[in-house]
């Protein structure tokens, strides 16, 4: 609840009105060969008209299985989500079908979303006709052609008579995002888009979806493990960081990404190599007491981190789970060590190692 | 200085000198004009165009470049393990051991390569879950490779691996009669790389050793492979789609485009002083993690080009903002500006890291 009151609170001091999306203490479990699982637990945001919300983690964090209920993809086990103000489970079949056309998903692998015996036109033009926005097959050639300049496939000739495998991987991807376009969305979710996109390629790509959020006000909900792109695209926006299935810490992207409170986000920067040889080589690390992930079969008592932390402290991370709490800047952290460490009126970055014999083992 | 000078010289001043214009180590392998082709149904494509560099001993090198600039291809190439459909079709590579010994990689027989691979030269691959034999205990697949180089005294191929589990920071004891659907990516990746070593080879090529992997993971095989090279004696290349990892690893960085190497050298001057434009642009690409401060990024216009149609000249001439009439005609090859740094670019001299050359250009062109 007390996530809650947090996350309210502070769409009420901004007064943005409503949020086109609210997850509201959602959960999933699944049922896997290796056990009961739960791959998100307890998670609450709001996304607002315009807003980038970054959600970011490793493999197994649940940032995907977040997306998918987002979009209505997957039911949560427990809690809701929320279309402007309206569970989406209880909606009737129109109003499911607005959320679902306002609400458009671009997948992560460019040569699997897309179907190989169409042409883009093909593709760009069934959405038009189906959902009656184009009148006719010439309507609907015309507004394809506006989407492809959107996404900056230009010149269209080149492209709308083209079938994918005449496309790189970076055009595919621009396909994708203008076959999200179609219904005119107001949110995109983009779950991991420009991860398999080269590097020169990505900058232009980001800079695409960018345009959109900032001249047609798209909102977006961005997942991604990289967070060099989240500090690119979300540096407007909000950055959620997951850790097996909850989030860790939220807030505005500069101060998380930059100076990271929890001891997992700061792990996560610290790990990143820059690419600049004497910043990297002089680089500050954080020493993680473990490097695997708990499995979500058997998740840890108390803090699900303390097993890596190189801060937990002992009768209390490993047996009491830390809620999303407001720090002083604004943002949620959910760490004891960073909580304690406030409330002295400390630097919450500046955290004693538990245990430095454990620490030094690691190390050898 | 002769190599006796090299050997005596401390240790801080061998690090100091390793992968710089002062480095006198001995060259370990010099690859000359190679060229690799692959055959598809309309020719034969060019993946990778008269590569030229030399490798010394002890350093640590850097094949940098996007899907399909060749830098894998010639990773494999140099241990000859190309798919049937590819060619080696012109140059050579020499190979020279710790003893002096001369080995031409594309001449040897054979049945002489497969003595020489995995001895002097191993290989880890990029998905390390497939390079492991499912069925098969982790302690099997070690005992099969040591005897297939003749080495089959068992116990002395046991020690040999727990000790290089020790050193990859792998618990010997549980992994060693593992299977690996057992282990994590990050330790089969790390078994991997231990099994490369089994046989203390003189030069180590990894290609991709991190890509697929977890940040934390990540990083955990960047300080093994670092370690590594503070405890055993090998050169080392890898290849790369990833700038950070060269900034972090490695002593001189080759950056490849369309199968050419268009820039070698020192990595501080590679990333400080970068000559090639593309080079300029991969770096413009990506922003620093530290620090509060935006980054603006700029990407560079256009795509790769296809590898069966090249353009003429320079391959990067079209995506390029400083190129002129004759980047469009003529290839500039590589050639030396100094300081072991050498670059294959007509207006190296202009070239520099400020932003806004790209920026009229990302406007006009096709998007990649």
């Amino acid at each position: 609840m007390l996530q809650d009151s947090i996350v309210r609170s502070e769409a009420n001091a901004t007064d943005r009105g409503e949020p086109i999306i609210r997850l509201d203490h959602i959960r999933r479990d699944f049922d896997t060969r290796g056990g009961h699982i739960t791959a998100v637990d307890d998670v609450s945001f709001d996304l607002f008209p315009g807003d980038i919300l970054c959600l970011v983690g490793e493999s197994g964090s649940g940032k995907t299985t977040v997306a998918r209920m987002a979009a209505g993809m997957l039911k949560p086990t427990r809690g809701h989500v929320f279309f402007e103000g309206k569970d989406i489970y209880e909606m009737n079949k129109e109003e499911f079908g607005n959320y679902r056309r306002a609400v458009q998903i671009v997948h992560q692998d460019p040569y699997a979303s897309l179907n190989p015996i169409h042409t883009i036109g093909d593709m760009l033009r069934a959405p038009l006709l189906k959902h009656k926005i184009c009148k006719s097959r010439a309507e609907a050639t015309k507004r394809a052609g506006e989407l492809l300049e959107m996404v900056d496939c230009r010149p269209v000739e080149n492209f709308i008579d083209k079938y994918p495998h005449q496309l790189s991987g970076g055009q595919r991807q621009r396909i994708s995002i203008a076959r999200a376009m179609t219904l005119n969305p107001r949110v995109i979710i983009a779950d991991e888009s420009v991860s398999m996109v080269d590097v020169s390629i990505r900058v232009s790509l980001l800079n695409t979806m960018l345009k959109l959020r900032n001249e047609l006000g798209v909102t977006f909900l961005f997942i991604t493990h990289d967070l060099a792109v989240v500090k690119y695209f979300a540096w407007e926006g909000n950055i959620g960081v997951m850790y097996v299935g909850k989030v860790i810490e939220y807030g505005r992207t500069p101060g998380i990404i930059g100076r990271g409170f929890h001891p997992y986000t700061r792990a996560l920067a610290a790990a990143i190599p820059e690419a600049d040889p004497d910043l990297t080589r002089s680089k500050e690390k954080l020493q993680l007491r473990s490097l695997d992930i708990p499995k979500l079969t058997e998740l840890p008592d108390g803090c699900v981190f303390h097993p890596r932390c190189p801060y937990w402290i002992q009768g209390l991370c490993d047996t009491t789970k830390p809620p999303l709490m407001r720090m002083p800047d604004g943002r949620l952290v959910a760490c004891h060590a960073v909580q304690q460490a406030v409330e002295r009126g400390d630097d919450p970055r500046d955290l004693a190692v538990t245990d430095q014999l454990a620490n030094q083992i690691m190390r050898e | 200085m002769t190599d006796q000078t090299t050997a005596a010289m401390s240790r801080a001043e061998k690090d100091r000198v390793r992968g710089t214009a002062e480095s006198t180590a001995p060259v370990i392998l010099s690859v000359r004009d190679v060229s690799v082709e692959y055959k598809t149904q309309y020719g034969w494509m060019k993946a990778v165009n008269n590569a030229t560099m030399d490798i010394r001993r002890g350093e640590a090198i850097a094949l940098i470049g996007e899907s399909g600039s060749g830098k894998s291809t010639l990773g494999f190439a140099l241990l000859r393990m190309l798919v049937r459909a590819a060619r080696v079709s012109t140059g050579e590579a020499i190979f020279t051991d710790r003893e002096g010994k001369s080995y031409d990689l594309f001449k040897m027989s054979d049945k002489e390569f497969r003595e020489f691979r995995w001895a002097k030269c191993a290989m880890t691959f990029q998905a390390a879950q497939n390079v492991l034999n499912p069925v098969m205990r982790i302690s099997n697949t070690f005992y099969e490779t040591a005897a297939a180089h003749g080495w089959t005294d068992k116990n002395a191929v046991k020690a040999k691996t727990l000790d290089l589990f020790r050193k990859v920071q792998l618990d010997p004891n549980r992994v060693f009669d593992a299977y690996p659907f057992e282990l994590s990516g990050g330790m089969r990746q790390r078994v991997s790389i231990a099994l490369s070593l089994l046989l203390d080879p003189e030069l180590l090529i990894l290609d991709e050793p991190t890509t697929a992997l977890d940040i934390i993971t990540q990083r955990a095989i960047i300080d093994v492979v670092k370690s590594l090279r503070e405890q055993l004696d090998f050169t080392m290349i890898f290849v790369s789609h990833d700038l950070s990892l060269a900034a972090e690893l490695a002593d001189r960085v080759a950056t490849m485009y369309a199968g050419e190497i268009v820039e070698y050298g020192p990595v501080r001057d590679v990333f400080y002083r970068p000559e090639h434009p593309y080079t300029v642009g991969l770096l413009n690409a990506v922003p620093p993690i530290v620090g509060e401060e935006f980054t603006p990024l700029v990407a560079i216009p256009g795509a790769t080009p296809n590898l069966l149609n090249i353009p003429s000249g320079c391959p990067f001439h079209p995506r390029c903002p400083w190129a002129t009439e004759i980047c469009s005609t003529v290839n500039p090859g590589l050639r030396d500006i100094g300081g072991t740094h050498i670059v294959a670019c007509h207006n190296s001299d202009k070239v520099t890291r400020d932003q806004e050359v790209w920026e009229g250009m990302e406007a006009t062109s096709a998007a990649g």
